[in-house]
């Protein structure tokens, strides 16, 4: 992408929330009009095919995961996935759970982690601050390395969510 | 009012009565007794059953299935506890008097692999695709179940000075 084009999508991003869990409730104030994100041009989209950054905000169980799978695949390129929360990093609180996947860069590429417990909405305008710089100089690349190593995410995938089920709808 | 409920309960049942404090009462009742006991509970205005849950006790190789009901018209909670096998856990089913009964068998089955004898829905619950032990069960480990399927990682000093290389935003 040329950097014009570059320059146009870090000033709109549109964002699918894949709220998993807390870290809705932080949030509700950042898309509202106390912190209004609206001002960096981050609006919230209502389906994965119209967005770019995907916002994975904690923890991650196996059941969830494979429907993050499935939306991040729905989104066009380019995309970017935003970690929210120190669940989504080493599984936070619940790292000795069944059904929690621990570590959310084994199964899909991460641009972006903002670490917290959880996060406040001034260090998720940060992260997104960090992420947009990203974008200028053309670093934020997780959707051609999810393409460039598909296979091993998708062995990755298939340990945790079960291979040879039926919930994987196509490949990429 | 305790003493009446007592009196009436323990003709009809061989049951263990015991007022807990104002308003709770916790009954003890042998497994076979456990359904008759509840159809004659509902009859008697316990017609709310709130809750059915499912205690492992290991040690002595039973499990102990626990009702909780309330009564609107005398406001009194019962607990009935009775317990079943460990090794072969087969019950009968409360949906035929409580309806509502159905979902929490449902999830007590998926959780600790209780299998309710006549309950039409017992099918697969919260867990999707699920093939190993029924994990609510003291003898499952989740910890080892965690290893096996998810990495992990822990934090060390030299993940946290690559991340503080790594952030533009402080240097």
């Amino acid at each position: 992408m040329t950097g014009l084009g570059r320059f146009g999508q870090l000033k709109s991003l549109w964002v699918t929330y894949f709220v998993t869990g807390c870290g809705g409730i932080e949030l509700l104030p950042v898309i509202t009009s106390r912190f209004d994100a609206e001002r960096f041009g981050i609006i919230t989209m209502a389906t994965p095919r119209q967005s770019d950054v995907l916002v994975v905000s904690g923890f991650i169980t196996v059941k969830t995961l494979r429907r993050i799978i499935r939306t991040y695949e729905q989104m066009h390129n380019p995309k970017y996935v935003v970690a929210l929360g120190a669940c989504t990093i080493n599984g936070g609180i619940y790292w000795d759970s069944y059904s929690t996947a621990d570590k959310l860069e084994l199964y899909l590429p991460v641009d972006v982690y903002i670490a917290g417990c959880m996060p406040r909405p001034e260090a998720i305008f940060m992260g997104f601050g960090h992420l947009m710089a990203m974008i200028k100089d053309g670093k934020a690349d997780g959707w051609k390395r999810y393409k460039e190593n598909y296979e091993w995410y998708k062995k990755n995938q298939d340990k945790a969510c079960g291979g040879g089920k039926k919930w994987r709808v196509r490949d990429v | 009012m305790y003493e009446e409920l007592k009196i009436d309960l323990e003709n009809k049942f061989s049951i263990s009565f015991e007022v807990m404090r104002e308003r709770r009462i916790k009954i003890i009742i042998d497994k076979k007794q456990a359904i008759p006991f509840l159809s004659y509970i509902k009859s008697k205005g316990f017609i709310h059953l709130t809750a059915i849950s499912c205690v492992d006790w290991i040690e002595e190789g039973k499990f102990e299935i626990v009702y909780h009901l309330w009564s609107y018209s005398n406001k009194i909670h019962i607990i009935l506890k009775t317990k079943i096998d460990r090794k072969n856990p087969l019950f009968e089913t409360a949906s035929f008097v409580y309806p509502v009964a159905q979902t929490f068998e449902r999830d007590i089955h998926e959780m600790f692999g209780v299998d309710f004898k006549g309950n039409k829905r017992q099918i697969p619950f919260i867990l999707e695709d699920w093939d190993a032990a029924p994990p609510m069960r003291k003898d499952f480990d989740p910890v080892n179940y965690s290893k096996e399927h998810f990495e992990t990682e822990q934090y060390t000093e030299e993940i946290e000075t690559k991340v503080r290389k790594s952030q533009r935003f402080r240097e």
